[in-house]
Parts: structure tokens; C-alpha cells; sequence
């Protein structure tokens, strides 16, 4: 009796342990019956039909004229003005290709943000919200991977948290290893630093005109732009950099680090001169200084690797050499890039980029370019039309003069004071095989990089938003995306060169305005289907045109579009 | 027949006055005599004289920084402790307890520190016995819908836990210090509005009480001058272990980056703030978490002793 009762109890438990796990389990399998059953359509076709999607005209401000399906291995893109940076820009993880049925029977969301379906080495197995991304070789990669079968994302914010899990071994790299921790990994014998060139910025933004309903703009004493040029000529950003930043960092002469073609053309940055800043904010009318916010997310980046120890000293600064009071308020990482994408940060904020593709378009064009966000308030028409003009011309000498030009006015208009390009480091397990690298755009590929086992885990600062990347523009997302999907260009591992990857090649017209992409054959996604030049026109059209109906994604910004691009087709008057 | 009635009155108030001198003297005796309640008190001592004298004991103002940064000394951010006694180069800048992440005295700051989590203490508590005791009061002694409306406010504050709902009253209210201080009082009203009125249901069926009603006192001279005196003591205890959660939970607010604002130096926020550097630079998080360790246990062990010094049943056993 009592034995019959213990077997009772233990199928008991056996049975809710089961439940349990079917629980679990079901709503990251959902997914695969969709997939597999998608095959079935493309696999049949008998003439292939072409997609193409076109503006009527150019009129409508943006860069893209039409994106067409020439045949099933071609796709001709037609500009509306020439775009040397094309080739880098197509090649951002934001531009990957997902089949153009996947896209469409999750009507653009849903599934879509959880589970993406690429071509890259790796297929998202499961994602456990809050604990880890796990992901799974993709069987039908075209391309050669070393990488482990399993890879594991994990994440940590405290960067001393990330270098014990290291140091324990219960993961095998870690992202920005702390500003204080270099020489420990450096000293350990069992770990390896990887520094990460510094291809970002960190800079102190202002609005000169916050879209917040209420805000009173004429009492707003960083609207007047000398009270800006004082505070850009009121901060020792020496100080800053020597000590607070890691080894590697410099301070930041122009927005656009050096290394970047037409980077620092121009007059450098304000020398620090209190004594000066003080003159001319009296001369403002703010003798006596004033009080204003500064807004920030405590999250370490390359570019801010100790934001809460960078923003006192700011604020030390400000109050010593300005009497201007600083009141820090720190917000939350998703709405604070909210806020500042609606132009709705008051005061100053901290915040800073790290490169995605080696071009001034992604720094100056991004931020301060025509189809820029409200960031820094109202746009400067001689900054604007400066980039625009640069942005059209093929040669580095031949773009030189506009970026001068726009670099001295944005010194002059101070929309931002430009403050250090952050060092930093990964660290991984010594004794890695085949590549453990750091990437100056922040995209590490770990199919290039084996630990002798079959599970490599990987930890870094947080967990993706989402990963459907087209509308993400956070790091920690787009690095997860970028082991499952690719764009029809790449860049090379550790590195910035553009190189081919879903396109085997590509040329352009002499005016660089009509680009055609020859696709790589046979490829197929990991549900099995395989790639054509409809899924490049799908994936694409639906970022660029607002109008389609899987123009939703996760908050339906896409930022990267519009930032790279300009303006969206059938763009909602504002 | 009113003077028959007014002369035990009379002589009941004499005793019951003579009788609490009493009662505060044992309290006392009793309190001395307790080892751990005389650690607690002179931790307690230790703490409120660096309070008060701060600006006078600190080296350095407490916001001052980079400090020695540059030449000659060119110290180091984070730097470890450094005093001269203990054999520190003389050419150091001697900094006790080493400088944090802003180059600022540590030591200076912890001092100030010590200034703030006594205020947050005392006025979170303060003000949370004032509003919890005339509600309990209140409740207690009118009873019926009024009782029942109060009460259970009050049971629907207590079912929240007391952080989370602090971390959404200043959410609401926006980061500061005053907020943080507002959202913990306001989450420790229920336990003192109900000890208040356990303590007046008991006292007000009393017979003093009836005397000082049947001699005509009005509800406010009953309430407040006659039961409320005779219905503080368990009040006293539970606010004295009050001041140690309340100290914890600001901490804790600090240290989310709710409660005192940079470069504000609160152990909790600068615990929060250095707390990565747990292996390159331990003194910045230790001496903080010492201090709030030791001004919390000294609130609890001078709470425990009032608790066992108040307690008329412990008084017959030991004495």
C-alpha cells in the first residue's frame, strides 16, 4: 500500500514535470510548422516573376528610386542621387535578407522579433527572456563555420559580474571588459584581451528646441547657441578621457573619428578655456550660470565605459567652471533612446555611437544629415546641405571640402560637444581555435571561433531587444542578429571592408546611381527555402516603403532606414 | 457622591504619574545592564557625534573632486587607502580610506554620509509614528466604519512589499532624496498605525479612562492626553527597529539610483555606484556596507533591549 502510494506521488511529479515542460517549450516551437511549410510554395514555381517596388518619382525626398527583381539571381536598386557609401550601407546588418514568405505570414511582427530566419551560420533554437538566447548551427549554411554547434548569449550589466563568469569559465567571452579590469585579464594567464578599436564617439547632446509638449523654448537657455559654445569651451574633456577611460581612448577633436575617411577635416574641437566659456555665457546673459538636466542611461559602452563616474565629473565641472547645476537624472536604456530619438530630452544627455559601416554618412549623415532624428533639436540648414552634397560624391578628395565645411559648422552651431573615442577590450578563455576577435563596428562572428567543445557562450552587456534588426539600432541586438541573418554584403571578420556575401558581386553606373547585385546560387534559408532576388526586394521594400503592410516590426522606426536612407516612401505627412 | 468619584480618580492619576518615572527608570537600568543594548547604544553614540561634528572631523568636502589628481601627486582614481601612521609614503596625500571613482575623499564622504542616513532614519520614522499613530489612534478608538475604512487602507499598503511599492511611489514622484524619503515613510505607516491601535483598544477599556469620561474630559483630552501617554511604549520599540529598515530600505533606493542623487554621499548610492569594482578596489564597497551594517544592528540592538526593558512580564522575571 504505502509502495503503491510512493508511485502514485513520484507519477505525480513525473507528470507536472512533463506538463511543465511542454509548457515551456511551445511557444518557441510554434514557429517551425510555419517555416517548414513554407518551402512548399517557393519550391514549385515555374516562370519566375520578378518583384519590383518603385517611387513614382523622386519627389518624395528620400534616396531610393525603385528596387527591382531583374531575374531570379539579379537585383538592380536605382537611386535617385549617386551614393558612393551604397555598397557599406547595404552591407549593415539592418539590410539582412529573410525569406519574403516568412516575412509576410507574420505580417511584418510576431514571430518575426523572436525568431528570425536567415541564411547566416546560426538559427535561433530558443529564447528564455531575461536568462538566455541559445542558438543552433544552421544546417543549410552555404558559407564554412568552425563555430561550436551550440552558441549561447548571455547577459550581465555589471562588467565586474561578466569578468568573474570569465574567470570561473561558465563562459568563453565576455564583451567591455571594465575600464579597471584590463590589467587582470591582461595578467591572467588563462584569459586573452582583445582590444576593440576606437571607431565611436561619446558626446554631450543638447536640444535646441525639445519636442515636448508644454516646454517652453524661449526660456531655454540651450537654445541660444552661445550658451552652447560655452559649454563646449567650459568642459576639460582631457580630464575626462585620462581618467575615466581605459588605455586606447583619445579625446575626440571632430564628431567622426580619424581613422574614418574625411573624418576629422575641419577645424578642431574648442580648446578648454574656463576663463573664456565664462566671458561668453555672460555675454549670453547667464552670468550667474543656471540649472538644467542631464540625462543619460546607465549602460557601459565602448564609448562610456563608467557613465555614472563621467556624469559627476561633468556635472563637478559645469558647477566649478560655469556655475552651472547640473541635476543628473539617469534613465532607463529603451526610454531614454526613446526620448531622444522623439526629441524629447531637456538640457544636456550623454549618449554616443560606435561605428556600423566606415563612411561619414554613418556618423555626421546619421546624426545631424537631413533625415536625422529631432536629437539636437531643429536641423542647421548649412550643416544639412553640406552632408547632402558630400554624401553624393564617389571620392574621398572630392568630398573633402564639404565635410570641412560641415564639421566647421557644426563646431560653430554646437549641437553636441564631441567629448572621447572609447578603447575597449573583449576578453576571451585563452587557447581559443581559430579566431577570437573584436570588431571595431561591434559585431563579433562566432562561427570563426571554437572552444573544443560543442556549446561556446558568450556574454554580453544586455539582452537584445528584439531580433528583428531592420527596426533595432541597439548594439546588443544587432550583434545577435548578425550570426543568423546577412545582407547582401558583409564586412570582414574583426575588420570594416566591405565584402560579399548573400551578392557574389555587384557594379555600378558611372553616376552611381543604378546598382546591380548579382546573387550567390543555391543558397537556402535555414527553414529550408531557398534564396531568390524576390526575398532581397521583400525584406528591403518593406523598410523603405511606410505604406506596406509589414512596415510594423517591433516599435516601426526603422530608424536605420530612414537614418542611411532618408526619407520612407508614402512617408506619413508629418 | 462626586467627591467620592473624584478622589480615587485623583489619587489613580497620582500613581499612575509616580509609576511611569518608575517604569523609565527600569527602563534605563534594565537597558545598561543588557550587554548587547550598550554596544548598540555606544555604536549608536559613535555615530551621532561624526554626524553632528562632520564639517569639523572631514579632511575634505565631501564633493570635492580630483583631488591630488594632478602633478605632483597624480593620484589615481580609486585610489586604496593611504594614512601616514601606518607607513604610507609621506609624499601620499594621506586619505584614509582611499579616494572613489571621482577622485573624492572617501572618508569625508563616509563622515557626511553618516549625517544623512541619521536624518533619513529619524525623519522617515518620525514621520510615519505621526501620521501612524493618529490613524491608529483614531481607529482604535472610534471602532466601527471609521476603523474599518482606515484599517484597511492601511492592509492594502501592507500587502505590497514595502520596497517595490517605495521603488513605484518614487517612480511616480521622480528620484530625490525627499521622495525616497516620502516613499519609505508612507510604506511604514501600517505597522505603527496598527501597534497604535492594538494599544488602544487595550488602554481605552481601561479604568482611568472611564474616570477621566465620566468626569466630563472631551474626545480630544481623552484621546491624545489620556490614552495616547499610556499606549506609546510598544510604539517606541517598534520605531526604534523601525529607523534600522528604514536606513536599509533608503540604501536600497540609493543604491537602484532612486534615492539621493549624485553627487549627494549616501552610503547606499555610493555602495551603488562603485559596485563593479568589488575586486579592484574593495574598500569602496566594504566601507559603506560596513557602515550601514553597524548603524542598522545598533538600531536593532537598542530596539531588542527596549523591547525586553519595556516589557512589564520580563521586568518580574529578572528582577
Amino acid at each position: 500500500m504505502k509502495r503503491n502510494l510512493s508511485v502514485l506521488l513520484s507519477l505525480l511529479v513525473l507528470a507536472s514535470f512533463v506538463l511543465a515542460a511542454c509548457g515551456g517549450a511551445a511557444p518557441t516551437e510554434a514557429p517551425a510548422p510555419a517555416a517548414t511549410e513554407a518551402p512548399a510554395a517557393t519550391e514549385a514555381p515555374v516562370a519566375y516573376e520578378g518583384m519590383m517596388v518603385e517611387s513614382p518619382d523622386c519627389d518624395y525626398g528620400g534616396e531610393f528610386k525603385s528596387i527591382e527583381a531583374v531575374d531570379e539571381l539579379t537585383v538592380k536598386f536605382t537611386l535617385c542621387v549617386p551614393d558612393p557609401a551604397f555598397p557599406s550601407k547595404i552591407a549593415f546588418t539592418a539590410f539582412a535578407i529573410q525569406p519574403s514568405e516568412y516575412l509576410e505570414s507574420n505580417g511584418g511582427t510576431g514571430d518575426l522579433l523572436e525568431n528570425p530566419i536567415g541564411t547566416g551560420p546560426y538559427m535561433v533554437d530558443s529564447w528564455v527572456r531575461g536568462d538566455q538566447l541559445v542558438f543552433k548551427a544552421n544546417p543549410n549554411y552555404w558559407g564554412e563555420s568552425i563555430g561550436a554547434d551550440t552558441l549561447v548569449f548571455k547577459w550581465s550589466t555589471e562588467s565586474a559580474q561578466r569578468l568573474l563568469e570569465l574567470q570561473s569559465g561558465t563562459v568563453d567571452g565576455i564583451d567591455n571588459v571594465g575600464p579597471d579590469d584590463f590589467a587582470t585579464v591582461e595578467g591572467d594567464p588563462n584569459l586573452q584581451l582583445v582590444n576593440r578599436p576606437a571607431l565611436n564617439i561619446m558626446y554631450i547632446g543638447f536640444n535646441n528646441n525639445p519636442t515636448t509638449e508644454g516646454f517652453d523654448n524661449t526660456t531655454n537657455p540651450l537654445a541660444n547657441e552661445k550658451v552652447r559654445q560655452a559649454i563646449a569651451m567650459g568642459i576639460d574633456r582631457q580630464r575626462i578621457v585620462d581618467n575615466f577611460y581605459p588605455v586606447g581612448s583619445e579625446v575626440a577633436s571632430h564628431f567622426t573619428p580619424c581613422a574614418i575617411p574625411n573624418g576629422c577635416v575641419g577645424d578642431e574641437w574648442y580648446a578648454f578655456d574656463a576663463a573664456a566659456a565664462k566671458a561668453l555665457l555672460a555675454e549670453a546673459g547667464y552670468p550667474d550660470g543656471f540649472e538644467t538636466v542631464l540625462n543619460y542611461r546607465d549602460v557601459v559602452r565602448g564609448y562610456l565605459p563608467d557613465p555614472n563616474v563621467v556624469a559627476q565629473d561633468l556635472q563637478a565641472q559645469l558647477k566649478e567652471n560655469l556655475n552651472i547645476t547640473l541635476k543628473i537624472e539617469v534613465m532607463e536604456s529603451g526610454a531614454f533612446l526613446a526620448a531622444s530619438d522623439a526629441g524629447q530630452l531637456q538640457g544636456l544627455h550623454m549618449l554616443g555611437w560606435g561605428a556600423d559601416y566606415p563612411d561619414q554618412t554613418n556618423f555626421l549623415g546619421y546624426h545631424f544629415g537631413a533625415g536625422a532624428s529631432k536629437q539636437f533639436g531643429d536641423h542647421w540648414d548649412d550643416i544639412t546641405s553640406a552632408l547632402e552634397s558630400g554624401a553624393q560624391l564617389a571620392f574621398d578628395d572630392d568630398r573633402a571640402p564639404f565635410y570641412t565645411a560641415a564639421n566647421n559648422a557644426i563646431r560653430t552651431h554646437v549641437p553636441m560637444i564631441p567629448v572621447a573615442h572609447g578603447g575597449s577590450a573583449v576578453a576571451y578563455k585563452a587557447g581559443l581555435a581559430g579566431n577570437p576577435h573584436a570588431s571595431p563596428l561591434g559585431n563579433e562572428t562566432f562561427s570563426v571561433t571554437n572552444n573544443g567543445t560543442d556549446t561556446f557562450v558568450w556574454m554580453q552587456n544586455a539582452e537584445p531587444i528584439s531580433l528583428y534588426c531592420p527596426d533595432e539600432t541597439d548594439g546588443e541586438s544587432l550583434r545577435a542578429c548578425e550570426q543568423v541573418t546577412q545582407s547582401l554584403l558583409g564586412y570582414e571578420v574583426g575588420g570594416t571592408a566591405v565584402e560579399p556575401v548573400l551578392a557574389e558581386s555587384y557594379e555600378a553606373n558611372a553616376d552611381l546611381t543604378e546598382w546591380t547585385f548579382h546573387l550567390r546560387p543555391g543558397v537556402k534559408f535555414s527553414d529550408g527555402s531557398s534564396f531568390d532576388a524576390n526575398d532581397v526586394v521583400v525584406s528591403l521594400s518593406i523598410q523603405w516603403d511606410a505604406a506596406n503592410p509589414l512596415h510594423t516590426g517591433n516599435t516601426g522606426a526603422f530608424s536605420y532606414w530612414s537614418g542611411l536612407f532618408g526619407v520612407f516612401l508614402n512617408a506619413p505627412p508629418q | 457622591m462626586t467627591f467620592i468619584t473624584a478622589t480615587p480618580a485623583k489619587l489613580d492619576s497620582e500613581a499612575l504619574t509616580s509609576k511611569s518615572t518608575s517604569l523609565w527608570q527600569i527602563t534605563w537600568h534594565r537597558l545598561f545592564r543588557r550587554k548587547s543594548s550598550v554596544i548598540g547604544m555606544s555604536i549608536l553614540a559613535m555615530l551621532v557625534t561624526t554626524a553632528l561634528t562632520a564639517q569639523w572631523i572631514a579632511p575634505y568636502s565631501p564633493t570635492l573632486s580630483m583631488l591630488d589628481a594632478s602633478p605632483p601627486q597624480n593620484l589615481q582614481k580609486r585610489s586604496s587607502p593611504c594614512i601616514h601612521l601606518l607607513g604610507c609614503a609621506q609624499d601620499q596625500p594621506q586619505h584614509i580610506m582611499g579616494t572613489d571613482g571621482n577622485i573624492r575623499d572617501e572618508f569625508s564622504r563616509m563622515l557626511y554620509g553618516a549625517r544623512l542616513s541619521l536624518m533619513i532614519g529619524l525623519s522617515t520614522v518620525s514621520f510615519a509614528i505621526f501620521i501612524g499613530t493618529v490613524l491608529g489612534a483614531l481607529a482604535g478608538y472610534f471602532g466601527g466604519w471609521i476603523d474599518n475604512l482606515i484599517m484597511r487602507v492601511m492592509d492594502v499598503l501592507l500587502a505590497f512589499p514595502s520596497l517595490l511599492l517605495a521603488i513605484a511611489i518614487v517612480t511616480v514622484l521622480g528620484p530625490g532624496l525627499i521622495n525616497a524619503l516620502l516613499a519609505i515613510g508612507i510604506v511604514s505607516i501600517p505597522a505603527y498605525a496598527r501597534v497604535m491601535r492594538a494599544s488602544v483598544l487595550s488602554v481605552r477599556e481601561m479604568d482611568f479612562v472611564s474616570a477621566t469620561r465620566s468626569l466630563g474630559g472631551n474626545t480630544y483630552e481623552i484621546l491624545f492626553k489620556c490614552i495616547l501617554p499610556n499606549a506609546l511604549t510598544p510604539l517606541i520599540v517598534q520605531g526604534t527597529l523601525g529607523i534600522a529598515s528604514a536606513i536599509l530600505d533608503a540604501a536600497a533606493l540609493s543604491f537602484l539610483g532612486l534615492g539621493a542623487q549624485p553627487p549627494t554621499p549616501e552610503w547606499g548610492s555610493m555602495l551603488g555606484a562603485e559596485r563593479n569594482q568589488v575586486f579592484t578596489a574593495p574598500h569602496l564597497v566594504f566601507y559603506p556596507g560596513l557602515a550601514i551594517m553597524l548603524t542598522v544592528l545598533s538600531f536593532n540592538l537598542i530596539g531588542d533591549g527596549l523591547r525586553d526593558a519595556l516589557d512589564p512580564r520580563l521586568v518580574h522575571v529578572s528582577s
